[in-house]
């Protein structure tokens, strides 16, 4: 008789806790997803292998969901986790994604307008920066992250996330800048 | 500020919001607009960095982390499963293969002598009656039972002789106490007429129907119980 008494109660703490355990995670996927996808898109530059890698994070992140402690840092946990997914990626199979990438990014968006013209030709040049110099520049982005927090994911100092931000910014510009003057003294 | 330091830190981010980086942007219009230029190519970069995202990427995560959970929960269950099922294998094998190993009856009496020392401290005074009931209860005994009071009996049991149900008996001897087996004959018992230890000396004997063993500390003792239960047994 003790014994059930004694076997339940752990039995429903262990309910409530995966219970919360699922609670949070749902909320994980439904907050974060979308940034987590828009990063391994740039990373990898291709939207099935983004997809891939995204759900192999999460399910990492399933898996050792009791070592976040803090929610708020869940977003720069789920990124280290996605750039390690990535990583093994390339342990696993040698493939060469990257001839495909240049060729193939965002040329299935439809360019009707001048604007997504520009967007076009911004993609691609963001997919042609260095990814060293890319990283940085979509955590600060879309990331939101600050020059320390972005080293921190990136394991860099400070002074080299700046510079590699500076020098992101400076050829994207530069290139912009150059294709609009190209554009207006050729029309 | 320097021009070179304000261009740097603008490009490393324009929306800083620090008073000296502010400070040095309100200096001039150029500036100003420098920046301004820069937080234009950023809201561009924002746009063009968000790229769609599959509109079933969400479902398919939480399905996945489903589909994950109740692969881990099948393979604990079935992994559970087979190690009872392996126990049980196990236990059942050896439980089996112990009935069918020959029994050595003195060693087992002495032992289970050491085993129950209360007995040898009961003072009951137990009728030959209750001690007939209980020898009626062992159906491979064939009704053996005794015809009289075999002198004083001071505790009776059952007891299990290597899976055979049996009677313990602990009777008063001449100088000491004396502890009686009565154990239905079975194939794999193997009779030792006599046996001791350090301590306790033994006997055995068959009757009719089972095996009577006797260990006590005086071997006089053992000559007057065996003698007593040889006339009352049958």
């Amino acid at each position: 008789m003790f014994s059930v008494i004694r076997n339940k109660k752990p039995k429903k703490s262990v309910n409530r806790d995966m219970l919360n355990k699922q609670r949070r995670y749902d909320s994980l996927v439904r907050a974060l997803h979308g940034d987590l996808f828009r990063y391994a898109y740039w990373l990898c530059g291709d939207k099935h292998i983004a997809e891939d890698i995204t759900q192999e994070t999460f399910l990492r992140a399933w898996r050792s969901l009791e070592s976040l402690k803090d929610d708020k840092a869940a977003k720069a946990w789920l990124i280290t986790i996605l750039r390690r997914e990535n990583a093994r990626r390339f342990e696993r199979k040698q493939f060469d994604y990257s001839d495909v990438e240049q060729a193939d990014i965002a040329d299935h968006i439809s360019s009707s307008s001048e604007e997504n013209m520009e967007q076009h030709m911004l993609r691609r040049q963001i997919a042609k920066l260095e990814v060293e110099y890319r990283e940085p520049l979509i955590l600060q982005v879309i990331g939101g992250f600050s020059g320390e927090e972005i080293a921190g994911i990136l394991d860099l100092n400070r002074n080299t996330v700046m510079t590699r931000l500076f020098r992101a910014r400076n050829q994207l510009k530069e290139i912009l800048d150059d294709t609009q003057t190209r554009g207006r003294s050729n029309g | 500020m320097d021009e070179l330091k304000f261009r740097r830190e603008a490009y490393e981010n324009p929306h800083r919001q620090d008073e000296e980086f502010l400070g040095s942007m309100h200096e001039s219009s150029e500036r100003t607009a420098f920046v301004n230029d820069l937080k234009l190519l950023d809201k561009k970069l924002e746009a063009a960095l968000k790229v769609e995202v599959p509109e079933d990427l969400e479902a398919k995560l939480l399905l996945n982390q489903q589909l994950h959970q109740h692969q881990v929960e099948r393979r604990k269950t079935g992994f559970t499963l087979a190690l009872v099922a392996s126990i049980a294998f196990i236990a059942s094998i050896s439980f089996t293969l112990l009935r069918l190993a020959p029994v050595d009856l003195g060693q087992h009496a002495l032992a289970h002598v050491y085993h129950e020392e209360m007995a040898m401290k009961s003072e009951q005074n137990i009728s030959v009656d209750e001690v007939n009931t209980q020898l009626a209860s062992l159906t491979s005994l064939n009704h053996a039972h005794f015809t009289e009071q075999p002198g004083r009996v001071l505790y009776s049991t059952y007891c299990d002789f290597q899976g055979v149900k049996s009677i313990h008996l602990v009777m008063q001897g001449r100088q000491g106490k004396v502890t009686l087996f009565i154990v239905p004959l079975e194939e794999r018992m193997v009779l030792e007429e006599a046996f001791a230890d350090n301590r306790y000396q033994g006997m055995g004997f068959k009757a009719d129907n089972a095996y009577v063993l006797l260990v006590g500390e005086h071997a006089t003792d053992l000559d007057y119980v065996r003698d007593e239960v040889k006339e009352s047994f049958i």
